[in-house]
């Protein structure tokens, strides 16, 4: 009686058990009419044994018929568990509308098999598929050692997956993408392998995403983009197609052919190398500027003092002049003579050497020939020639 | 008689149950069925119930999948409208919808029915690439990508004829696996890698003019803000000369004395430092060593 879960179609097998069990029963009706009548005369022990045995025999078939017919009912009672749904098919129809039709986890009751059937749907659960329909061929173990396929120069198409880019490359993407059943029924009931079908949808998302992304994008520049073009693309497969499964973010990744992943890698070098060259020119700029604001800054500083120095020098000379001007006038050549004479004090004080030349008796000017210091713009000898 | 009754409610119970069984049969959710009579098929049932029939020897039921199958065809070479090679495979996905059509055809079987619609997709996917550059399956310009709608047109293609003559309904039908032979795969490679070499000279070549322009930009900046300075400062000392001359007015005054002081001071800065002096006796003071001689006094004149 508890074969009320099983798949096959059943017909006829349900019936016999019970008719297996009821046939004793007639027997046992039929057989026991007999001794009473025959018993008024033949009154021996065997025959009265005979029928306490038939009787009690008969009272157990009862007992065995009523437990039967309890394990009967009882056996439409099952559990729903936590992450379960059920759904009662009486006479292969679900029974409910919407939302009523899924029981949800506890206990639960439906008439045993020929009348009800009960479904049980795994809801809830996170179920995966996973595509490497557009990945190289590598197994299992070579991938968790993190090794990568043999650069072969060409690929072949019965063994390594890719995909083709908008741009005519070839890329390797696999994906794995979440999925949650949103709508058991569908998911369950139409579809043979609902699972083959969300596999397949997300195959082609790969394809179809790769057919419009360049290299260049779906390699580097755009990665998030053409994940979101993968999940949208087996969304709305998954939609037109009635599945009844809500997606998470797919997981994807995408790399270059291993044969020609170093020409790729060089091209991710040369960026380096032109950022560096960048860079460079940027801190010899912001270098060269900032020391060129200093120098003119220095420059006008310069000026400026320049200006102070020459204004200040004036007015002090022209003070000067004007203090002097009166001795001056009172009597020029004393003043030129002391004047000369002071700055020759100073001169002479300062001065590191000092040569005099006495004339010559007969009133020429005497010859001076002079070997000159390493230094000669400071220490130039001046002939004065004061008259 | 108590016996007697209660035999012939069991009996008539199981008489009953006898009789359901032999005059229902039920169809499932997952289910179409076909009822025949007498061999012929009369009767086509896609809704799930509980149905009547006559027993067995006259009505028989035979039932069918009515889910939707899955069908995955091979991954094999078909030509473009442009004559590209291309390796495509599709997969699709199926179920009965004509159950006297699908018995008929295939005696109910889905094996066979498989491989009937493999044919038939098969031609349907070569005649639509047939009418497709290649251009339509990959590009990166959403008018000339035609990939929707290539398999669009293979469904449409397929849907009568597997309705008419198979009694399948075709639900949806899409590109599972897209590639190229193997010996093109070989001249991809290469022109991917003469693609990257450029992408690397190009960047180069970028590097470097962004770099020297740079750079010369930064020497064209110092010049103009050293030059600028320079300007300013010779403004400045304009300015300084125009304010000194208001000072020398005073010089006017006596040029004479001027022209002396200047004299006398440019002598002594001239002679500041670490000079060496070779003087004769008349230059005062040492004029005073001048004695016996002459008595004139140099420098008076």
């Amino acid at each position: 009686m508890s074969d009320h879960d099983h798949d096959h179609p059943p017909s006829h097998p349900p019936a016999a058990p019970r008719r297996d069990a009821a046939m004793p029963v007639a027997q046992a009706e039929t057989a026991s009419p007999p001794p009473p009548s025959g018993g008024d005369f033949i009154e021996d022990a065997g025959s009265k044994a005979l029928s306490e045995a038939l009787r009690s025999s008969f009272n157990i078939v009862k007992v065995i018929m009523v437990i039967l017919i309890l394990v009967f009912f009882a056996s439409g009672v099952f559990t729903v568990a936590p992450n379960q749904r059920a759904v009662i098919f009486r006479f292969g129809k679900a029974r409910g509308t919407a939302a009523e039709q899924l029981l949800g986890p506890g206990l639960h009751w439906a008439w045993p098999y020929p009348i009800d059937e009960v479904k049980m749907i795994p809801v809830g659960q996170i179920q995966t598929a996973r595509s490497t329909a557009g990945w190289y061929s590598i197994s299992p173990e070579a991938e968790a050692l993190g090794q990568q396929p043999e650069a072969v120069p060409s690929l072949n198409p019965a063994t390594e997956g890719y995909t083709l880019t908008a741009d005519g490359n070839i890329i390797h993407v696999r994906a794995s993408l979440r999925y949650r059943i949103s709508d058991p029924l569908s998911y369950a009931f139409n579809f043979v392998a609902a699972s083959n079908v969300v596999q397949n949808a997300l195959d082609n998302a790969l394809f179809y995403a790769s057919a419009q992304f360049k290299v260049d994008r779906a390699l580097r520049d755009d990665v998030a983009a053409f994940k979101e073009t993968i999940r949208s693309r087996v969304a709305q497969l998954v939609t037109t197609q009635n599945l009844g499964i809500v997606l998470d973010p797919a997981d994807v990744e995408v790399v270059a052919p291993v044969y020609v992943r170093s020409a790729f890698n060089d091209v991710l070098a040369a960026e380096q190398d032109k950022n560096k060259a960048v860079n460079a020119a940027r801190g010899y700029e912001n270098a060269l500027l900032s020391k060129a604001q200093g120098e003119a800054t220095a420059i006008i500083n310069q000026g400026q003092g320049d200006r102070s120095r020459l204004v200040q020098s004036a007015a002090s000379e022209a003070r000067y002049m004007t203090e002097r001007l009166p001795e001056y006038q009172r009597d020029p050549h004393s003043f030129r003579q002391r004047l000369l004479t002071e700055t020759w004090m100073r001169i002479l004080t300062n001065a590191s050497d000092k040569f005099v030349l006495l004339e010559r008796a007969n009133g020429g000017a005497s010859e001076l020939r002079l070997l000159l210091s390493r230094e000669p713009e400071k220490a130039s000898s001046t002939q004065t020639n004061q008259p | 008689m108590k016996r007697n009754a209660l035999t012939l409610v069991i009996g008539s119970i199981l008489l009953l149950i006898f009789g359901l069984l032999l005059f229902f049969f039920q169809v499932r959710q997952t289910e179409v069925a076909l009822v025949t009579t007498f061999g012929k098929p009369t009767r086509d049932i896609t809704e799930p119930g509980l149905y009547l029939k006559w027993p067995w020897p006259i009505q028989k039921v035979l039932k069918f999948d009515k889910r939707i199958q899955n069908f995955e065809e091979k991954f094999e070479e078909a030509q473009t409208r442009d004559g590209y090679n291309i390796l495509i495979r599709v997969y699709a996905g199926w179920r009965i919808n004509d159950p006297k059509l699908f018995r008929e055809r295939f005696n109910g079987s889905v094996a066979k029915a498989q491989t009937d619609l493999e044919g038939l997709i098969r031609s349907a996917k070569l005649a639509v690439v047939g009418q497709h550059p290649f251009s339509h399956f990959i590009s990166a310009d959403e008018k000339q990508l035609k990939f929707v709608d290539i398999e669009n047109e293979m469904l449409q293609s397929v849907q009568p004829a597997a309705k008419g003559n198979y009694g399948v309904e075709i639900s949806f039908l899409n590109i599972k696996k897209l590639g190229l032979p193997e010996s093109i795969t070989q001249k991809v490679f290469d022109r991917m890698r003469e693609e990257r070499q450029r992408f690397v000279q190009k960047l180069q070549a970028e590097g470097q003019r962004e770099a020297i322009n740079i750079q010369s930009a930064a020497d064209r900046d110092r010049a103009k803000v050293l030059a600028e300075a320079e300007a300013e400062a010779t403004r400045i000392r304009g300015e300084a000369e125009a304010e000194a001359a208001k000072s020398y007015s005073v010089f006017e005054q006596n040029p004479e004395l001027a022209i002396l002081l200047l004299k006398i001071n440019a002598l002594e800065l001239s002679l500041k430092d670490r000079a060496t002096l070779i003087l004769d006796q008349r230059t005062p003071p040492f004029d005073l060593l001048n004695v016996p001689a002459r008595s004139t006094r140099s420098g008076e004149k």
